[in-house]
């Protein structure tokens, strides 16, 4: 971001507070738009219902099977009670939300084609740009449906199917029917109830043996309908020796009454193959986010979930690997930024089911303004996981005596062989760090800023740069007005 | 090895299920279009009942009504997580009428 040419004479420090003002006062302009409502093809009224889960099916020409998985689901969301045992979520009126609307009439295939004004939104999220520099394939969601989807030759060649799930479903359906809810169950929590009956868009990724994925696949989601559901439904299959990188990262505009977004991503790899799943996730502040995310690693495979946590009202999402095969490794690596009204409820869940297994849980939180941080995790070696070597490390900084951080870790061991460290610490920004900078010319804003960016340095290095780039800038956005 | 009446062949008509305890077990036992399959009534996700949840007799599962896993009845393995662990199967027949289960 360049400075206006009037703070071009001021000094370096000045001159990057003042374009970091200016992120802060453009947010609204650059994320917290919305399009007029006109020329939605398909919006459905608000609430759940029988007819609106058969009508979506329907609308998308499933199959048989999936029209039934999805009526069941319905009848698991229905019966089961909102949890209470994490976030708050009582204040959600699942009777007040638009469960599906369509914004155009197909996915299109390169920029040209899409309508202007969706073109508009995400030409000032600067999609277009990343994906000429950068990218092997964009997937941009908009409301329920994939607007455009671009594969690159080269991965087409290869045999890399990389669509929106509801593509995923037509063109490749003994594939998605074998694995899809093989991981998640439509009965395996409310949420994820709620998404198996009304599930639409989301990625399907499928590498053939063998083949390694060198540019990350990237994915953006939005929500714009005021009182907007998301229901993206991610199916990601890595068969055996094949790697892949695949990246989210989400925007919301600004609204006064609540966004529910409620993914499932599935993760698969099989012997040998490598799996990176990277979210930063960047909702405003009205939103809910209540997310399943479950991966399964067979012998010899690896998967690693980097989950950032920036924005939203509410975040409940614990990635997990089940390390189902010999040698098979998972890392969760994670970042959770609370601020003033937020609570960040996340964390991690990795399950030893095979001998010489290893894994590692790193999760990073930070709470101000009276924001609140929990982590939630599970380390468990099942008996017959002989040989499992594991290391969870959980730190929280809280900013001010109004914040608040939770840990709530559960361990546990099956078998006596096992490696599992454990390291917890909760802390504030010391005086003396803080002395030490102000003494070398730092001013406390600036001071506090370095000390959080090395607090969370671990996790950002694992991020590409220019998503390193962009976190490190929120986070000094959040942290804009936290000193005095 | 014991055997263990569950009751006679007139009371389990196909789709119908019955939950019997034997040496320490909670065993369903199930009629799936003729076809006679037990298992232990525990879901090794969290060690819960499993029995009374739905039966699909075409595929041969029952799903855990808790999270959803789908065990095979004939294997005793979870087809889906979040449970991964196998649980315990046993020989049924018929003798007599009656409707008899092998337990260690």
């Amino acid at each position: 971001m360049n400075p206006p040419p009037e703070t071009a004479a001021l000094d370096p420090k000045q001159a990057e507070r003042e374009a970091i003002k200016d992120i802060n006062q453009d947010y609204k302009t650059k994320f917290g738009f919305n399009d007029p409502e006109t020329g939605y093809v398909y919006k459905a009224p608000k609430g759940l219902s029988r007819k609106l889960v058969e009508d979506i099916s329907e609308y998308k020409g499933e199959p048989q099977w999936m029209r039934e998985f999805r009526l069941k689901a319905l009848e698991h969301f229905l019966a089961r009670p909102v949890p209470q045992w994490g976030a708050d979520l009582n204040q959600i009126d699942f009777d007040d939300i638009h469960y599906f609307v369509r914004a155009s009439e197909r996915a299109e295939t390169s920029w040209d084609d899409v309508p202007e004004d969706i073109k508009n939104t995400f030409d000032k999220l600067g999609i277009p740009e990343a994906e000429r520099d950068f990218l092997a394939g964009v997937g941009a969601q908009y409301e329920s449906e994939v607007v455009y989807h671009q594969v690159r030759k080269d991965l087409e060649e290869q045999g890399v199917h990389f669509v929106d799930m509801d593509t995923g479903l037509r063109e490749h359906e003994d594939i998605v029917r074998e694995h899809f809810a093989s991981l998640i169950p439509a009965n395996d929590n409310m949420l994820a109830a709620l998404n198996s009956a009304v599930w639409s868009g989301g990625s399907f990724v499928y590498v053939p043996p063998g083949v390694e994925v060198e540019m990350p696949l990237q994915a953006y989601f939005r929500i714009n309908t005021e009182n907007m559901g998301q229901f993206e439904r991610t199916l990601i299959i890595a068969d055996e020796g094949s790697a892949v990188h695949y990246i989210e990262g989400c925007t919301a505009p600004v609204y006064s009454t609540d966004s529910l977004h409620s993914a499932v991503v599935e993760l698969i790899a099989k012997p040998g193959a490598r799996i990176r799943y990277t979210t930063v996730q960047n909702w405003s502040q009205n939103v809910y986010n209540l997310v399943t995310k479950r991966a399964r690693a067979e012998a010899d495979a690896t998967v690693e979930w980097v989950d950032c946590n920036l924005g939203s009202k509410i975040t409940m999402k614990y990635p997990s690997v089940y390390l189902m095969g010999e040698r098979a490794h998972g890392e969760i690596l994670s970042i959770a930024f609370a601020g003033n009204g937020q609570h960040q409820d996340a964390g991690g869940k990795i399950i030893h089911a095979a001998p010489k297994t290893s894994s590692s849980i790193f999760s990073k939180s930070i709470s101000k303004d009276g924001g609140r941080s929990t982590y939630r995790g599970l380390l468990e070696v099942a008996k017959g996981a002989s040989e499992a070597r594991s290391k969870v490390v959980c730190d929280a900084l809280l900013l001010d005596p109004e914040s608040r951080s939770d840990t709530y870790p559960t361990i546990r061991i099956d078998e006596n062989d096992a490696n599992v460290g454990h390291e917890a610490s909760v802390s504030k920004i010391g005086e003396e760090q803080l002395y030490y900078l102000q003494s070398h010319g730092l001013d406390e804003e600036e001071a506090s800023k370095l000390i959080v960016n090395g607090f969370i340095e671990p996790v950002v290095k694992e991020l590409p740069m220019e998503y390193a780039v962009e976190l490190n800038r929120l986070i000094e956005l959040q942290m804009e007005g936290s000193i005095g | 090895m014991a055997d263990h009446i569950v009751c006679t062949v007139e009371e389990l008509p196909e789709g119908a299920r019955k939950i019997v305890e034997a040496e320490g077990f909670l065993i369903g036992v199930f009629n799936c279009g003729g076809e006679l399959l037990a298992i232990e009534d525990r879901c090794s996700h969290d060690d819960g009942p499993l029995a009374e949840g739905e039966l699909d007799c075409a595929a041969g599962t029952v799903e855990c009504p808790r999270h959803g896993s789908i065990f095979d009845l004939r294997t005793g393995r979870p087809k889906t997580l979040p449970a991964f662990a196998p649980v315990e199967t046993f020989p049924v027949r018929v003798e007599d009428g009656q409707i008899k289960l092998e337990v260690d």
